[in-house]
């Protein structure tokens, strides 16, 4: 070899050498220099979080959480994916007591579907919940469900549809990560913690009272307190809505009366079917997810109503 | 993960097609729109990545036991690095004019995901025959990947194909074949057609 | 005026002109990938803007001061070697290699640097600075820069620091226009009927083919600058 050969070569090796024991130092150096003090638990909570990243727990990712858990005292058991297994890690790391965790799933608080609501007018606007609920006369009831779908679009589990325009949610598929409660415009789907596969639900959220809730909606609450007495307080009427005090709740309450009583079927079953609907429907054969099925006058296309 | 997976033949299988990755992965997008405006120069492209992507694959196979974890992506990508040099050298000697058309995408081959993710994923967990026979079969996909967009812009471009004749003289050339936007319009519309392709087989296998 | 000049057509050629995107395809899998949301997709232009800037100066100065073809420090060792020999030792195989190595050690040095003094900004763009160390567009924006030193038929045609700089700026500023862009569009068509074979990627590519296009109608913008610039 010659002089220039070698020099090339060794002058190549020396340069890669330099740069590789600069490039070191100064990311050894800078490692110490701009250390940030994390806790070790924030690590440990991280890999026993499922890294979903779905934002179910209210933070964006499961490293929010995370730090959050260890500096500001969050919650452990809001994660809604990893479930009780995970936040019963997490006390553990934590050094806390797990409380009964029980997982929160949606509920859409409205049980009218198309035919049931009144006052309806034809729509030509954007064709999303968020548009709609900014003008008026779009249905007569200005608290439920319009069934645009801004919540089919947020649940990227394809665990919630518009059947027949209500949204209802599919259980099975359903993780709880609550983006389609954060999507609603009107706010009529909350999170509720599921202690039983079947849990009850007021379906309304009209807070209007009698004849008024009467004009605009055939199956809406008209706040008659019926619920109430029945039950002797176990259904509180606000804003002539009832709630349900779920934390007072046994699990095998007989809400027979109450379903009876209530004249408006605005209480519903909601999460996995009874033994007796599974019988009814047993020969039927249901489709996967039910389509609106009717059509525009002015051509072909399927109008999403 | 389990530690053998799929075998060494099913590897190289699923890379062609199944698993092809420009359709199914969307790795390697940036030469499949600039090197496509003729079946030539994509074809070399696709040579240039399978020895980058089989050399490096069987190195890093080899260097999987002695890595430590936090400097892997870096030896992978200096390994590389070096490949590409080496087949940009080759090309500068041996395929001048090509060299002048591949201009600076043959460097970019160093950042080419599909490489890296392929090193990741399968090199650095197994043998060196498995690894060896992915990479075949990723190169492969990717081959067939660059030849059908090249072949529609070539074809609708300059009515040529491999630089023979196939439409004739009259055909008006699709200028905007040749050009950025014909590729985007082509890989769209590709992948469109791939994935109907593919629902229509799902729906009709199920 | 000539050199203010060739600035503003670097810099409005890098980004506009031959916008790095829609022209020469760089930076293609974060431009599908990042921009659903304009804000993300604003977040990773401007991560990439400044990652290229920072590896452009380091880049050039290796390019300029130890690999290209008779640069300061070479010449200066084989100087002391072989003193008096006119032959010029030439180390520009170790382009790429280093180029990468100084991309991926200075990604991890700001991602360091701005975790510590700048938390905001770290929980803004931290998440794509991984990402952005084997972005094309990158290693591209430092290609170019070595073409402009080692390919330049003489040494007065040389890009120096400051133009490979503004090349270097320009190109990421284009590429944010470009994502942001595509951004905008892409929650727009969030409520369209798009066909199903062609959801995600599909429809990106087709409205990045439209939007390349539109960015056609650049072609000529340098001439007529350089026409008014030096007049």
């Amino acid at each position: 070899m010659d002089l220039m050969t070698t020099v090339t070569i060794a002058v190549a090796a020396g340069t890669m050498l330099v740069l590789a024991v600069a490039m070191s130092l100064v990311l050894g150096w800078a490692n110490r220099a701009f250390h940030v003090e994390v806790d070790p638990r924030i690590d440990a909570i991280n890999d026993a979080l499922p890294a979903a990243n779905c934002g179910g727990c209210g933070y964006v990712g499961c490293g929010e959480y995370a730090e959050a858990i260890v500096h500001e005292g969050a919650d452990i058991d809001l994660c809604p994916v990893g479930g009780p297994a995970t936040a019963a890690d997490v006390a553990e790391i934590m050094g806390v007591d797990v409380g009964d965790a029980a997982p929160k799933r949606p509920v859409v608080h409205c049980s009218a579907e198309y035919p049931q609501r009144l006052g309806r007018h034809e729509y030509a606007g954007e064709m999303t919940c968020t548009s709609a609920n900014l003008i008026a006369g779009v249905q007569g009831c200005i608290y439920g469900c319009l069934g645009f779908g801004d919540c089919v679009m947020a649940c990227e589990y394809d665990a919630i549809h518009i059947v027949n325009g209500l949204a209802k949610v599919d259980y099975d598929k359903c993780i709880g990560c609550s983006a389609c409660a954060r999507a609603c415009p009107r706010n009529i789907i909350t999170m509720i913690p599921f202690k039983t596969e079947r849990v009850m639900t007021v379906a309304c959220s009209n807070k209007d009272f009698g004849k008024d809730v009467k004009n605009v909606c055939e199956t809406g609450c008209i706040g008659c307190k019926s619920c109430e007495k029945v039950t002797k307080g176990l259904f509180h009427l606000e804003n002539n809505l009832p709630i349900l005090d779920y934390d007072h709740l046994a699990d095998d309450y007989d809400f027979g009366d109450a379903l009876k009583k209530c004249p408006m079927e605005s209480l519903v079953w909601v999460g996995k079917p009874s033994a007796e609907d599974i019988a009814e429907t047993a020969d039927e054969v249901l489709p996967d997810v039910v389509e609106a099925d009717f059509k525009t006058t002015v051509d072909k296309t399927e109008w999403r109503g | 993960m389990p530690s053998k997976g799929p075998t060494a033949t099913e590897r190289f299988i699923n890379g062609i097609i199944p698993e092809n990755p420009l359709y199914r992965n969307l790795l390697g997008l940036c030469p499949a729109l600039a090197v496509t405006n003729g079946m030539k120069p994509a074809l070399t492209m696709a040579g240039a990545t399978a020895f980058v992507l089989i050399c490096a694959n069987v190195i890093t196979s080899l260097l999987r036991n002695v890595l430590k974890p936090h400097l892997r992506i870096l030896v992978f990508t200096l390994t590389i690095a070096t490949f590409v040099t080496i087949a940009d050298r080759f090309l500068q000697a041996f395929m001048y004019d090509m060299s002048k058309i591949l201009g600076p995408y043959v460097p970019l081959i160093i950042v080419n995901c599909m490489i890296i993710s392929r090193c990741e994923v399968c090199a650095s967990k197994q043998s060196v025959g498995t690894a060896f026979s992915d990479a075949v079969g990723v190169s492969l996909g990717f081959c067939l990947g660059l030849a059908s967009i090249a072949t529609v812009r070539e074809i609708l471009g300059s009515g040529t194909w491999m630089e023979l004749r196939v439409l004739p003289e009259a055909w008006p050339n699709w200028g905007i074949m040749v050009l950025p936007p014909g590729a985007f319009l082509t890989l769209g519309l590709l992948l469109g057609g791939w994935n109907w392709y593919n629902a229509r087989r799902e729906a009709k296998a199920s | 005026m000539e050199y203010i000049a060739s600035i503003v057509l670097i810099s409005v050629g890098a980004a506009l002109i031959n916008n790095f995107v829609l022209h020469y395809f760089v930076g293609i899998c974060p431009f599908v990938g990042v921009s659903r949301r304009v804000e993300m997709a604003f977040g990773m232009g401007c991560a990439v803007t400044f990652v290229i800037s920072i590896a452009a100066f380091l880049s050039w100065t290796f390019t300029y001061f130890v690999t290209r073809p008779g640069a300061p420090v070479t010449t200066w060792i084989w100087g002391m070697v072989n003193p008096g020999s006119e032959a010029v030792v030439d180390l520009s195989i170790l382009n790429y290699i280093i180029y990468i190595f100084v991309i991926a050690s200075s990604v991890q040095f700001v991602e360091m640097y701005l975790r510590k003094f700048f938390p905001a900004l770290f929980k803004a763009f931290g998440i794509f600075l991984p990402l952005i160390t084997t972005n094309c567009a990158i290693l591209f924006g430092c290609l170019e820069i070595m073409k402009h030193i080692t390919g330049v038929s003489s040494p007065a045609e040389m890009w120096g620091l400051d133009k490979a700089l503004v090349f270097a700026v320009s190109g990421g500023i284009g590429f944010a226009i470009a994502i942001t862009m595509m951004a905008g569009i892409r929650e727009e068509l969030d409520l369209c009927d798009v066909p199903k074979p062609l959801e995600g990627a599909g429809i990106t590519l087709l409205v990045a083919g439209i939007m390349a296009m539109a960015f056609m109608g650049f072609t000529g913008v340098d001439r007529g600058l350089e026409a008014l610039l030096l007049k």
